[in-house]
């Protein structure tokens, strides 16, 4: 299997994700276009492309026993930004670490249906939904990991209802899809026990943790929920992007953190905007500074060869035209840029 | 009326480049052809638009049809037959009538799905009506590709995955062989079958599936979908649109004693 040894010999070919991977490892990461791609073609097939590669060989290197080191992946609109995140979490899954997939933090500052106020802070905001969905989801990630977390604290939600210290992280994380109305809490209790505990070291039953977030700039951003009398809510008021900022700080120790700036999502930021000084903001850049900007570009001549191979090879490109003549017109029409190519063979 | 034909017609003959539009004629219907002139650079001042639109007056019937496919012209001497040669010949000498802006010189351009488009086209929206067309050939693609992904071996050549040939076969099998005309005799009309131009076939398929995918759907469905369905279903000869073809022959057999009332 090709997973650990990828190298620069491996640019530009496909490799082939198991189902069962893409099951448990990505029950919500991917972008909704390659599910349907997935689908269609009955296999999911990652590129190996250049971000991806320097991105996995920063983590080889790095060392663990210092603060956590952010890599920040940005580039132009339909570059390949999520898909290098999802081949890196791919690779630190098959390597044993912790994954922390946040699919989109666009998500959770936009179009809430309940807003409740949170009952361990009386100035934030609760997110039962979101909170319980993203729960579930971690669960199926990172199953084998559950049983052998243990808490460190104990954590109580109501008069009658507590979490015992050294009770198994799989209790705590059913106890928040059950009881939707702590659900926040629960996330900001899980993502604190992970952060003390991934300090540890190897030989004792530690483990790499690598938070992966897709959309990092709405967290320093505007959100359009409004309170009940109409007046926006701040994002330092929702109780999981407060933790979440607390996950990005570099101050624990023992795993990675690896963000995607996207416009696509944001709010209130113009669609040429894609650098991280534009999209982060002062505040959003004080936070991640310092950190590994990781650019992605579109696809270079070899890579929109082998994609074109590859759709050849699955039967997508079917004009019978889109052989000779018709190579020329895609590559000027799309500019070589991975997701209008796709929009444009979907057709042909 | 037919006065007003003969002036038109006069007019052509002498003035081979003059394409005057036919609201111009309205005014000028009893005046003779020296007045004509007279009023038309005097009192008489006809309002032109400032963007003339060339395409949708009438052509003068000189002017040649353009020829947007480029291969015709990378073809050398040797390849031509001689009417090819003396068409070449022809467009040196004649002028040529403007293209409409949907036509392309692309490879992938198709005259039969640019006349679907603009068949599915509501209050001048062609980039909607272009955008579900697109959604419908990937959506086919898409049904088509997976079945053959999950057929064995032995299926897989049976299944056709080009969304194009599709089409064009499921027009094929809606497009009816002979139609209907009402033809008055004896103060009765009568429905009378009479056979049917090649234009006139693809019209009819391509109304016909329109209509029925607008009508019979249900009301969450987007058309795109239920045109992908129908399209599916005429390929392999099933389907409402099929049924409504085979309603019309079954009429026109039924009404085959009336056939001797056509006179053309």
């Amino acid at each position: 299997m090709w997973r650990a040894c990828q190298s620069e010999r491996h640019l530009g070919q496909y490799y082939t994700l198991p189902t069962s991977h893409l099951h448990t490892i990505f029950p919500h990461g991917l972008p909704a276009r390659y599910q349907q791609q997935v689908k269609t073609f009955n296999e999911g097939c990652v590129m190996v492309r250049q971000p991806a590669l320097e991105l996995i060989s920063y983590l080889k290197a790095a060392d663990y026993s210092k603060p956590a080191v952010r890599y920040l992946l940005y580039g132009l609109k339909g570059s390949g930004k999520t898909m290098s995140l999802c081949h890196t979490i791919h690779y630190c899954s098959t390597q044993g670490w912790l994954v922390l997939h946040i699919p989109d933090a666009h998500l959770w500052v936009k179009n809430c249906k309940e807003l409740l106020p949170s009952s361990y802070h009386t100035s934030r905001f609760d997110q039962p939904i979101e909170a319980s969905n993203w729960l579930r989801n971690f669960r199926t990630t990172n199953e084998r990991f559950l049983s052998k977390i243990k808490l460190r604290q104990r954590y109580t939600w109501t008069k009658r209802e507590s979490t015992e210290k050294g009770s198994p992280l799989g209790e705590l994380v059913d106890m928040g899809v059950s009881r939707v109305k702590s659900s926040s809490d629960v996330v900001g209790a899980v993502l604190k026990e992970l952060r003390l505990q991934a300090a540890e070291t190897e030989e004792s039953e530690g483990f790499r943790l690598a938070v992966a977030i897709d959309g990092v700039n709405s967290l320093w951003g505007r959100t359009t929920i409004k309170k009940e009398d109409k007046s926006p809510v701040a994002p330092e008021e929702l109780t999981l992007i407060h933790n979440l900022r607390k996950m990005i700080d570099n101050n624990w120790c023992g795993g990675a953190v690896i963000a995607t700036l996207s416009q696509t999502g944001s709010l209130y930021s113009p669609s040429s905007a894609y650098l991280p000084k534009e999209l982060l903001g002062e505040e959003g850049f004080d936070s991640m500074d310092p950190f590994i900007p990781v650019p992605v570009s579109n696809y270079s001549e070899k890579e929109f060869e082998s994609c074109y191979l590859y759709y050849l090879d699955r039967h997508w490109l079917q004009h019978p035209h889109s052989e000779n003549e018709g190579k020329k017109e895609i590559i000027f029409l799309s500019n070589r840029n991975p997701s209008v190519l796709e929009r444009l063979c979907a057709f042909l | 009326m037919a006065q007003n034909a003969c002036i038109l017609s006069h007019r052509q003959n002498l003035h081979g480049d003059l394409h005057i539009p036919e609201s111009l004629c309205w005014g000028l219907q009893s005046t003779t052809f020296s007045k004509m002139a007279a009023s038309i650079t005097g009192l008489l001042k006809p309002w032109t638009p400032r963007l003339f639109l060339v395409r949708w007056s009438r052509y003068n019937p000189y002017y040649l049809e353009p020829e947007p496919r480029k291969e015709l012209y990378n073809m050398p001497e040797t390849e031509l037959t001689t009417e090819q040669k003396e068409e070449r010949e022809l467009k040196a000498v004649r002028p040529i009538k403007a293209t409409t802006n949907s036509t392309t010189s692309s490879v992938f351009n198709d005259p039969v799905l640019s006349k679907f488009v603009n068949m599915m086209m509501r209050d001048g929206e062609k980039i909607l009506a272009r955008g579900i067309l697109t959604q419908t050939l990937e959506s086919l693609k898409r049904k088509q590709v997976e079945k053959y992904h999950k057929a064995p071996q032995g299926k897989k050549a049976e299944i056709e995955c080009n969304p194009y040939a599709i089409f064009h076969q499921a027009l094929e099998n809606c497009m009816p062989v002979i139609g209907l005309a009402s033809i008055q005799k004896g103060g009765k009309f009568y429905q009378v079958p009479v056979p049917l131009t090649d234009n006139r076939r693809r019209f009819l398929a391509m109304k016909w599936m329109i209509t029925e995918c607008r009508d019979n759907k249900n009301r969450r469905t987007l058309m795109y979908e239920k045109l992908s369905q129908e399209l599916l279903a005429a390929y392999s000869k099933e389907g409402n649109v099929i049924k409504r073809k085979h309603e019309l022959h079954k009429m026109a057999e039924s009404n085959r004693a009336y056939a001797h009332y056509r006179w053309w």
